[in-house]
């Protein structure tokens, strides 16, 4: 592995009604600067999950997750600022129904990297032209469409500067047309060496633009792999059947 | 020959007393209620107090609304995950608002009012004070519940957006959260509004002259009741109207930036 590790997950368990349900059942992985790793496996794999808990949105019951070489699980831990470093886009986008597109992108920017209304605007402008979108900086998250409001999600976590960023399959609640202007993004993204974390349904997005791909099922890590040897030459059973009904 | 009559005598123009009985005995009975004795600056000082107890219980409500409704909404929210000192003051403040929403709910505000003043404050003379106090301390059991419903309405990919950007809990509730929960129940606070300016005409049973109280001591000392309550009917009925045209306007400029 690369010596420059940015995200160090180590044995991450995550357990709900006391063990009963084991989501994630001890998953180590790690994230090299200017990688772009992409998770995939079947629904209830703990693929979502594993990504939740790299920034905590979900607290993981056992394990330890490294960010930049700080243990984030550990209790006194101001979760928060490491946050701010790690940009998230969700499947349902979330962004603020009650604010325009550009007041989305610099809130927090504003709030929390004290950064002055001009200049966080300056940096949300050419941002939004990066995508296209610089037409609807004044337009409200309802008059957009779902391409548009994913490509918004993206840059609003781009405003903040993280250091790695985490898709939580962001095409999957999109219409099929509007799939490829959001994995455009996200495939010029990554080659202007973002790193990556990809949850997602789009095995062409991971064989193309992935350099490492990993295969969960029932909260493990089945196999980890570069795309070619994952799509030309599975190693288990398990993944030839995925791959059997996804291509 | 009363005093009233004198004076109504003296001082109503001849073409009223020579006109029709129906409208001479009408404005002599207007005369009475609201002229002689300067009666109508009892319903002024009366609407005065009146608008002092309903801004202020507002006030106060809406501060103990928010800060009952967040104690509620997180402790229901995050009792499971939290750990330590943190959850054993969040648990009591938890308990100490659940008592307070149940008592206050669960008793009618004139016994609330009546035990503020007669027992709690019985050393002080200040009515207006207590007033103030025991309708915001009601009216905020009643936000809180609002507000509550507000923040459940809005949907939890919002607290995960603000959070994964780096703000804190309570910054998420600040900046994200509230804004929309606030918008989302506007309507039902105005409304909380518009029975506390109602309510507060109970303020009467603590010997407070509100509205209400001078509508009836008019009354008591003229004997002529229809006009003072109507008097103070309308004008209930005029603040209310107000208040409904100005929240139709703040809503309709909320809900435009959505469209």
């Amino acid at each position: 592995m690369k010596d420059d590790i940015i995200i160090r997950a180590e044995d991450v368990k995550k357990y709900y009604n006391g063990g009963e349900i084991k989501a994630l059942d001890g998953v180590t992985a790690e994230v090299g600067r200017g990688e772009v790793v992409v998770v995939i496996g079947p629904s209830g794999s703990g693929k979502s999950t594993f990504l939740r808990c790299l920034n905590l949105l979900e607290t993981p019951t056992g394990g330890h997750i490294y960010f930049e070489g700080t243990d984030i699980t550990a209790r006194n831990v101001n979760i928060n600022l490491h946050r701010q470093r790690m940009g998230m886009v969700f499947q349902h986008f979330n962004l603020f129904p009650n604010m325009t597109v550009l007041r989305n992108m610099t809130i927090a920017p504003m709030k929390l990297l004290k950064k002055s209304k001009a200049e966080a605007e300056e940096r949300a402008m050419g941002l939004l032209k990066r995508v296209g979108l610089e037409d609807r900086a004044d337009a409200y998250p309802q008059q957009l469409s779902g391409g548009q409001k994913q490509r918004i999600a993206i840059v609003r976590a781009l405003c903040m500067e993280p250091e790695v960023m985490l898709f939580d399959e962001p095409t999957s609640a999109l219409d099929p047309e509007m799939v490829g202007e959001v994995l455009d993004v996200m495939k010029n993204l990554a080659v202007a060496g973002m790193t990556m974390v990809v949850v997602t349904h789009e095995m062409g997005f991971a064989r193309e633009v992935g350099s490492r791909v990993i295969f969960m099922d029932e909260g493990h890590i089945v196999e980890e792999n570069t795309p070619e040897q994952i799509f030309s030459n599975p190693g288990s059973d398990r993944l030839k059947q995925f791959l059997a009904k996804v291509l | 020959m009363s005093k009233v009559m004198e004076q109504w005598l003296s001082s109503a123009p001849e073409w009223i007393l020579e006109g029709p009985e129906w409208l001479n005995s009408l404005l002599y009975k207007l005369f009475k209620c609201f002229i002689y004795d300067e009666r109508y600056m009892m319903l002024i000082k009366g609407l005065k107090n009146t608008i002092i107890l309903t801004f202020f219980a507002l006030l106060i409500g809406l501060a103990l609304g928010v800060i009952v409704s967040l104690i509620r909404f997180t402790w229901d929210r995050q009792h499971a995950e939290m750990k330590g000192s943190g959850k054993v003051i969040l648990g009591i403040a938890n308990a100490i608002s659940r008592i307070y929403l149940t008592v206050i709910r669960g008793t009618p505000v004139v016994v609330q009012i009546m035990i503020m003043f007669f027992v709690i404050f019985a050393s002080s003379r200040n009515k207006i004070l207590v007033g103030c106090l025991s309708f915001g301390i009601n009216s905020g059991a009643y936000v809180a519940e609002i507000i509550r419903g507000g923040i459940l309405s809005i949907d939890g990919g919002q607290m995960e957006a603000g959070r994964s950007l780096g703000f804190g809990y309570v910054s998420t509730m600040r900046y994200i959260i509230l804004p929309q929960a606030f918008k989302n129940v506007l309507p039902s606070l105005v409304n909380e509004f518009i029975v506390l300016l109602k309510e507060t005409a109970v303020v009467g049973y603590i010997g407070l002259a509100d509205l209400t109280y001078a509508g009836n001591t008019i009354g008591g000392n003229t004997y002529e009741y229809l006009y003072p309550l109507l008097a103070v009917a309308l004008v209930y009925l005029a603040i209310v109207m107000i208040l409904t045209w100005l929240l139709g306007k703040l809503e309709r400029r909320l809900r435009s930036s959505e469209r």
